[in-house]
């Protein structure tokens, strides 16, 4: 069975989500192997965030199976969630930090959760929010921030744990584009230490550029799934003009409003 | 949970109740009213129950004897009450004694009795029953048993007292027990909606923990915390404005009694379980955790 190959760290088989009689995903596929990285790309509504959800399951399927580490979505008890969680990190557009308290706080929650004892938590908070360049401003309320030192705060705290995966909703979405390159050069650094990361955008531009495996996802259904040594055959899709093998440039526009 | 956990959470509690001083302030006026009820209604029960428990107590089984009984025999009769296992005490109160009682509760008006040549008063044992004999049954039984030995004379007990007792303290247990439900329910239900609203201005960091792992346990807790911390400041007060109501009414009421320590102590813990019960409430019927 599929759901019991070693390296995958993401199974998403035959997913279904309706409401009522709104079909959100439709028979989804996908898998993401230990530390790969996968942008899912569509536009708004197309059901990203949805898919997203059911990872974390915070959404359970209508119909088919999520598996992550050992964790199935089919026969998952409530309260086996936040040890699920404690394996994922999400990072979402809006931030999500807790205004209230400050930058080290907000990442530290994450291993406070986990029971982690203190002298370990300080350790590496410390540790991670140097990475993210934020070590100066550990004792800075989130709302005295950037958007971009934000988004670098909730980078952390959803690494502080070492989770196996990454989950990205829209990170870049409020973002300009010189704070977008940052952050995705964060998660592409974060990668390359092993995560799996899996980054929902609807901005097809931004993706090209990194030579990573691109999922596209519209009305609820898994159009193509593209890595790099295919993106020849759907250039037109891409908008590229490139030959087959090369890094993705950043040219050319996809005939696709948002 | 481990022990530096337990101790984040108590000073996440107590953090948060600093930062937002006035709904806690708030909370506590909002929970005080709402305990006063309780208050108010424990002082009443108390006080009647007290009064129930003294009226059984002087629950009294008198055993007139006949007058030419001698000596001796009002001596065995006395032995033999004694070793009746449903007896406490036994007074003997001779006809002398008897009258010297009947003077002095006639007082200026004893004069009547100057007419009277003899005693015309019997002697007579005056027996109190275990408490767990002072009911109808027990009484009529005991009273029947003594009517059959020779030296007595009558037996009474104040029959219609006691049959009247009996169903107006049942009474007041039932409804006094009702009462008790509605009253603890409805404070339950004031206090869950009072910490609702703190629970709505902190429904992102609920959601933040979700994500990050937190499990409902160290969800709640915090809340639970700062719910009987609320509650238990809020007794305190209830108990200074109780007070109050009892000093005022005490002309009114002069045999009204205060909460003794222990009962004190015992509404300060019920009332910190409401506010943690209350708060749990809350937490469940509004993030469904």
């Amino acid at each position: 069975m599929d759901a019991l190959e070693p390296r995958k760290v993401i199974g998403v088989y035959h997913l279904s989500k309706t409401y009522g009689d709104r079909v959100v995903l439709r028979d989804v596929n996908l898998q993401v192997g230990n530390g790969e990285f996968v942008f899912l790309v569509g536009p708004s509504g197309a059901g990203k965030s949805t898919l997203l959800r059911m990872i974390y399951m915070d959404e359970t399927p209508t119909d088919g199976q999520v598996v992550v580490g050992s964790f199935v979505s089919t026969n998952l008890k409530r309260r086996q969630i936040p040890y699920l969680r404690r394996k994922i990190g999400i990072v979402f557009q809006d931030f999500k930090l807790l205004e209230d308290r400050s930058v080290f706080e907000n990442v530290a929650i994450t291993m406070r959760v986990a029971g982690a004892p203190n002298a370990e938590i300080k350790k590496r908070v410390m540790q991670v929010l140097t990475q993210v360049g934020l070590y100066h401003k550990r004792y800075d309320r989130p709302i005295t921030l950037s958007g971009g030192e934000q988004q670098r705060v909730a980078i952390a705290r959803a690494v502080v744990d070492t989770p196996e995966i990454l989950l990205a909703d829209e990170p870049t979405g409020n973002l300009d584009p010189e704070v977008t390159k940052d952050i995705l050069q964060l998660l592409l650094r974060i990668n390359s230490a092993g995560t799996a990361v899996l980054m929902a955008t609807h901005n097809h531009e931004l993706v090209r550029n990194y030579g990573q495996r691109i999922v596209f996802l519209r009305d609820g259904t898994i159009e193509e799934d593209l890595r790099l040594g295919l993106a020849a055959f759907t250039k037109d899709r891409l908008g590229l003009s490139e030959p087959v093998g090369r890094p993705l440039g950043a040219s050319g526009e996809r005939g696709e409003t948002h | 949970m481990k022990g530096h956990q337990i101790l984040y959470l108590v000073s996440e509690a107590f953090n948060t109740l600093g930062r937002h001083k006035a709904v806690t302030f708030l909370s506590i006026v909002i929970m005080s009213l709402t305990l006063l009820v309780l208050a108010v209604f424990l002082l009443a029960t108390d006080n009647v129950l007290t009064f129930l428990d003294r009226a059984r107590r002087e629950m009294t089984v008198f055993v007139y004897l006949k007058d030419d009984v001698p000596p001796r025999t009002l001596e065995e009769e006395y032995k033999r009450l004694l070793k009746m296992g449903e007896v406490e005490t036994v007074v003997f109160i001779s006809k002398e004694q008897a009258m010297a009682e009947f003077r002095e509760e006639l007082g200026d008006e004893r004069s009547i009795l100057e007419v009277l040549e003899t005693n015309p008063l019997p002697a007579s044992f005056r027996v109190t029953l275990k408490n767990e004999y002072r009911k109808k049954e027990s009484i009529e039984r005991f009273a029947g048993a003594m009517r059959g030995a020779p030296a007595v004379e009558e037996v009474s007990y104040g029959k219609e007292f006691i049959e009247q007792f009996s169903t107006v303290s049942r009474g007041f247990l039932y409804v006094d027990l009702v009462l008790g439900v509605i009253v603890i329910l409805s404070s339950i239900f004031i206090i869950s909606n009072t910490v609702r609203l703190t629970i709505l201005s902190r429904q992102k960091s609920i959601e933040v923990l979700k994500l990050v792992g937190a499990t409902n346990r160290f969800i709640t807790m915090p809340f639970m915390i700062e719910g009987a911390f609320q509650a238990g400041v809020a007794s305190l007060v209830s108990l200074g404005l109780l007070f109050g109501i009892y000093a005022l009414t005490k002309g009114l009421l002069p045999d009204l009694a205060f909460l003794r320590p222990g009962k004190i102590a015992l509404y300060v813990v019920i009332c910190i379980l409401l506010g943690s019960i209350g708060s749990l409430a809350s937490l469940r019927r509004h993030l469904k955790l």
